[in-house]
């Protein structure tokens, strides 16, 4: 007898099953959504039943009535990624779905270094990675337009599509010591970031020495690089003074372009001059007289 | 007097040896649930290639967010997400914590598998981008019932950038493919 209740129990929930009552949790979520967009999520069957929304940023938890559709704010899908919808009644079921990019609102712009020397190779690099207005990575291929321009003059112009999200280029500086602007655009999204170009290293770094009556005054010539940019104020030249006492050096700083020193010697002397890595000419300064 | 002195310490003694012991167990269990299994490979990192020394700090780092996302979205704590995360990352990871707060859900993030690809690695080394094929067992509760068990395997992209003593994770974003 039991047996056969336990039969009559199964056929009935299979003819309710067939005739719908038993997809009291069947519901469908959108194919596609973009973040930011509002959603529906279609239920079907009746009663009361609990939703679940769980993704990034979004852990939701409501009451709906089943057979209706379920809203999904834009806040609740403004984080791009994977989402999983819960429906629960006497039991639960569950799909998900993703929510993808929306169009590019900004451009994060990285641009290394902030002071390059002039004419180097590969000296500057930037990388642009495409943002939507929810922070979201944009994924899809775009192109970004890398601009590089000294005052009128424009130095570069690359376009580069994106790749899982990041474009980036690599440029030599320029020849003459100033203000770079770098641009990345989408479209009519830009964004500029400022390098200084500086003068490269001194080249044909050129003395002068003179007899005084308290030692040898020394002197550089204005110095400048390779191609013509005066070396900044601040940098470093190392005068050496090489006589029969010995050897004495002076580090003086360039001001308004030229080095200055004055060396103690009384005996001839030989004097040089180098900075950084660059030496200059050698003078010779007779004794004191 | 002094004997009875003596059994009050010892039995004081054992109690706090069984509760350390107690403590030991529940400790060992928690690190053996949230073991995070992390295979990176940096072959197809470019521009710049990945120095031996970024490579592991990338390893450690990255397996230590996993744990961390796991124990924030398992206990609704907000402790586990400072240090390992910054930007949009942080934000929409302590807005989950917040919600599961709020509606009394919580996740457990079980068996974690990660094999992860360096795929950009910045020319001045100040952003990589991941791709990590991630499989687990996720759990979800509501109010201590679960309510899903599902074994998952999902893909995410992933920013990460060096801060003052480790890399942070700035985006993390799962995508239907790669």
């Amino acid at each position: 007898m039991h047996r056969f209740l336990q039969i009559c129990t199964r056929v009935a929930l299979g003819i309710a099953c067939l005739s719908g009552f038993c997809r009291a949790q069947d519901f469908q979520v959108p194919n596609a959504v973009t973040a930011g967009d509002e959603a529906d999520i279609s239920t079907a069957g009746s009663g009361k039943g609990t939703f679940y929304l769980i993704g990034p940023g979004v852990s939701r938890k409501s009451e709906v009535n089943l057979g209706e559709n379920i809203h999904l704010q834009a806040q609740d899908t403004r984080n791009a990624g994977d989402y999983l919808a819960i429906v629960c009644s006497s039991t639960c079921r569950n799909t998900g779905f993703y929510v993808s990019a929306a169009k590019p609102v900004s451009l994060t712009f990285l641009v290394h270094p902030s002071r390059v020397p002039v004419a180097q190779g590969d000296a500057i690099s930037g990388v642009a990675l495409p943002f939507d207005q929810f922070h979201n990575l944009v994924l899809r291929p775009l192109t970004v337009n890398f601009q590089i321009a000294s005052g009128d003059a424009s130095l570069l112009s690359r376009p580069v599509p994106t790749q899982n999200g990041a474009a980036w280029f690599r440029a030599s500086s320029g020849k003459s010591a100033g203000a770079l602007q770098v641009t990345a655009a989408i479209d009519d999204l830009s964004v500029r970031r400022a390098v200084q170009q500086v003068a490269s290293d001194p080249c044909n770094l050129r003395i002068t020495g003179q007899r005084t009556k308290v030692g040898i005054t020394v002197q550089t010539e204005p110095v400048r690089d390779c191609v013509g940019n005066p070396v900044p104020d601040g940098t470093i030249v190392t005068f050496t003074a090489t006589s029969a006492n010995g050897k004495s050096s002076v580090d003086a700083p360039i001001k308004r372009g030229i080095a200055q020193a004055q060396m103690m010697a009384s005996g001839a002397a030989s004097i040089s001059a180098a900075s950084g890595v660059v030496m200059g000419n050698e003078v010779r300064v007779g004794a004191q007289p | 007097m002094h004997i009875s002195n003596y059994l009050a310490r010892f039995r004081s003694s054992c109690g706090v040896a069984v509760f350390a012991l107690c403590l030991g167990a529940s400790l060992n269990l928690h690190a053996a649930d949230s073991t995070v299994q992390v295979q990176l490979d940096f072959k197809k990192a470019s521009p710049r290639t990945v120095e031996e020394l970024t490579e592991r700090g990338i390893l450690r780092d990255y397996r230590f967010a996993w744990t961390s996302i796991a124990q924030a979205l398992e206990f609704n704590t907000l402790d586990p997400l400072e240090g390992p995360f910054a930007g949009d990352a942080k934000s929409w990871l302590k807005q989950t914590v917040a919600n599961q707060q709020q509606s009394g859900l919580s996740q457990k993030y079980l068996d974690q598998t990660h094999r992860v690809e360096a795929v950009f690695y910045a020319p001045e080394g100040d952003v990589m981008e991941l791709h990590d094929t991630a499989e687990y067992q996720l759990q979800v509760s509501d109010g201590g019932k679960v309510i899903h068990d599902e074994h998952i395997v999902i893909r995410y992209v992933v920013l990460m950038t060096p801060a003052a003593d480790r890399w942070v994770i700035r985006q993390l974003q799962a995508v239907p493919q790669f």
